[in-house]
């Protein structure tokens, strides 16, 4: 892995230093020439020093991109990574998380290509070279078009969770009204949903990935987050056995709602849209019904009770008289 | 683009680099709780986070078994001598459940999936022990209660070891709910539990029960 990303690097550099010569002309260049020359900066540093740090902080995407629009991003870049080497001790821990980091970029880069190659290594591949690097990089990941599909899931739920929070705020500052349970559900699951909307086309596809056996846990995690935040944030506190049957019926409402949605061919998904409003709904039936249900039924037992002391009372076997 | 980054790394922050725990620190305190806390920090990481979490699972399946019990024992004592007495314990355990129902629900822990259980066996346990009589429901109030301190005591030599200085409220928390337990176990003694016949083996299988209890409702 380490020969893999020190290759990635390598190339990557190689790549930079030729731009300079075709000069850039669209901003991606600009930034992957940038980089390209910390990265062979820092090479060249790194190597005079010492060898024990050939994992230059070069290779982080993030400081790398701040480093951009920074004025002197070298200066800045060499000394917050020589940092953070002093505070970790680990080169182990440093390379681990680049690699993350250039992961996830890729994969953020792979996203526009899904609606024109699919979930697939390909639009990983187109993904990767975008960025400036090999579309050997997809070598990367484990489980290839699986992390994708997961990397797109997690994302979207991110997003969604910050909407809320945001809401949320926003009710707790007394600047928007708090909405009913019901709408609450109803407009986060369809605001989640509607993420899915670009890619729609492929997306059958992104859930048989998912339906994978060694995807299934992964993305059963992804369904628990995202059904724990909505319920969190539409004011849930419950710790007893409703925290389960909540949870339950919401990720019914949503699976179901996902399956409407891929064969929904109304304009705008209206056809999606009422469907999950007719389930909310149901939800709401169901649980006022149980309520009185419940109610009904300590009312029997009372007037049971009752009936069995007068009962007693009658056949005179009471002892409390 | 460092939220997404965060949670692709999810999986991996298991093994808990502290730069990276440090670094997105600021994103977790977003990400798990809203707002500001009063007894539980928010986690630094994932390892803690799931510490936590199993502690606060374990703490509420407690209290509502110890409810559960009270429960059965005033349903069978509640006009005997005693019934003021186990009235008073059982008030204090409302308010210790209703504390961790509040914990529970402001640091999003997930509570057992064992609490119908629970609700049967220590309602059983409660009703079944004070049918003997009442010496017999001290005893089993001596019993559980010795357990259920015991783990706090554990619990608070853990919390002791982390950081007594993070967890400052939830050991106050647990330190005052653990001396209120030991004051319904010295009652229970005081009330004659001793005197029951083969005292020390209800002991121990009401405790050996408690054990599995907690075990169980750390995991599920």
């Amino acid at each position: 892995m380490a020969a893999l990303l020190r290759a990635i690097r390598a190339g990557r550099a190689f790549r930079g230093l030729c731009s300079v010569v075709v000069a850039p002309t669209s901003n991606l260049q600009h930034a992957s020439l940038k980089r390209g020359f910390s990265c062979a900066h820092l090479r060249l540093q790194d190597e005079s020093t010492s060898n024990k740090y050939t994992h230059s902080p070069g290779q982080d995407p993030a400081t790398a991109s701040q480093g951009d629009s920074a004025a002197n991003p070298l200066a800045d870049e060499s000394t917050r990574g020589r940092h953070s080497y002093q505070d970790q001790g680990g080169e182990q821990d440093e390379e681990y998380e680049t690699e993350e980091q250039v992961q996830a970029k890729i994969l953020n880069a792979a996203l526009e290509f899904v609606p024109q190659h699919g979930w697939t290594l390909e639009a990983m591949a187109a993904g990767a070279e975008t960025l400036g690097l090999s579309s050997a990089s997809t070598g990367m990941f484990d489980n290839g078009a699986g992390d994708l599909v997961l990397h797109f899931i997690a994302h979207c739920n991110s997003q969604l969770r910050e909407t809320l929070a945001e809401q949320q705020k926003q009710v707790q500052l007394g600047q928007a009204e708090p909405k009913k349970t019901a709408d609450f559900l109803r407009d986060a699951v369809e605001a989640r949903l509607r993420m899915h909307i670009p890619y729609i086309e492929t997306w059958p596809q992104a859930m048989s990935i998912l339906l994978l056996p060694y995807n299934i846990p992964k993305s059963l995690e992804h369904l628990a987050t995202l059904v724990d935040d909505i319920w969190y944030y539409a004011g849930d506190r419950s710790t007893d056995m409703n925290w389960y049957s909540k949870r339950a019926a919401l990720t019914g409402i949503y699976n179901t709602t996902e399956l409407v949605m891929l064969q929904d061919s109304s304009s705008d998904f209206q056809d999606t849209w009422n469907f999950l409003d007719n389930r909310i709904q149901d939800i709401v039936n169901m649980a006022s019904s149980a309520k009185q249900m419940q109610s009904t039924g300590t009312a029997v037992v009372q007037g049971l009770m009752g009936a069995a002391v007068t009962l007693k009372n009658l056949t005179g076997m009471n002892q409390r008289r | 683009m460092q939220r997404t980054v965060y949670t692709v790394l999810n999986d991996w922050a298991n093994t808990a680099v502290p730069l990276i725990a440090r670094r997105s620190s600021k994103i977790r305190a977003s990400l798990w709780s809203s707002r500001d806390y009063s007894v539980i920090p928010t986690p630094r990481d994932r390892t803690e986070k799931e510490m936590l979490d199993r502690m606060l699972r374990v703490d509420h399946a407690g209290e509502y078994g110890a409810n559960r019990i009270y429960a059965g024992q005033m349903a069978v004592l509640s006009r005997s001598t005693s019934g003021t007495l186990i009235q008073e314990m059982w008030d204090q355990e409302k308010k210790h459940l209703e504390k961790f129902n509040e914990i529970l629900a402001e640091s999003r822990v997930r509570p057992t999936a064992l609490l119908p259980l629970w609700n049967v066996a220590g309602y059983l346990l409660g009703a079944s022990t004070a049918m003997l009589g009442k010496e017999v429901a001290m005893a089993c109030t001596v019993a559980v209660e010795e357990s259920i301190s015991e783990h706090y005591n554990s619990q608070m030599r853990t919390l002791m070891e982390e950081d007594p200085d993070r967890y400052t409220e939830l050991l106050k928390v647990i330190k005052e709910f653990r001396d209120d337990e030991m004051e319904h176990h010295d009652i229970g003694l005081q009330h004659d539990a001793e005197s029951v016949p083969g005292f020390w083996l209800l002991k121990n299988v009401i405790q050996l029960g408690c054990k599995a209890a907690i075990y169980a409702s750390q995991r599920v």
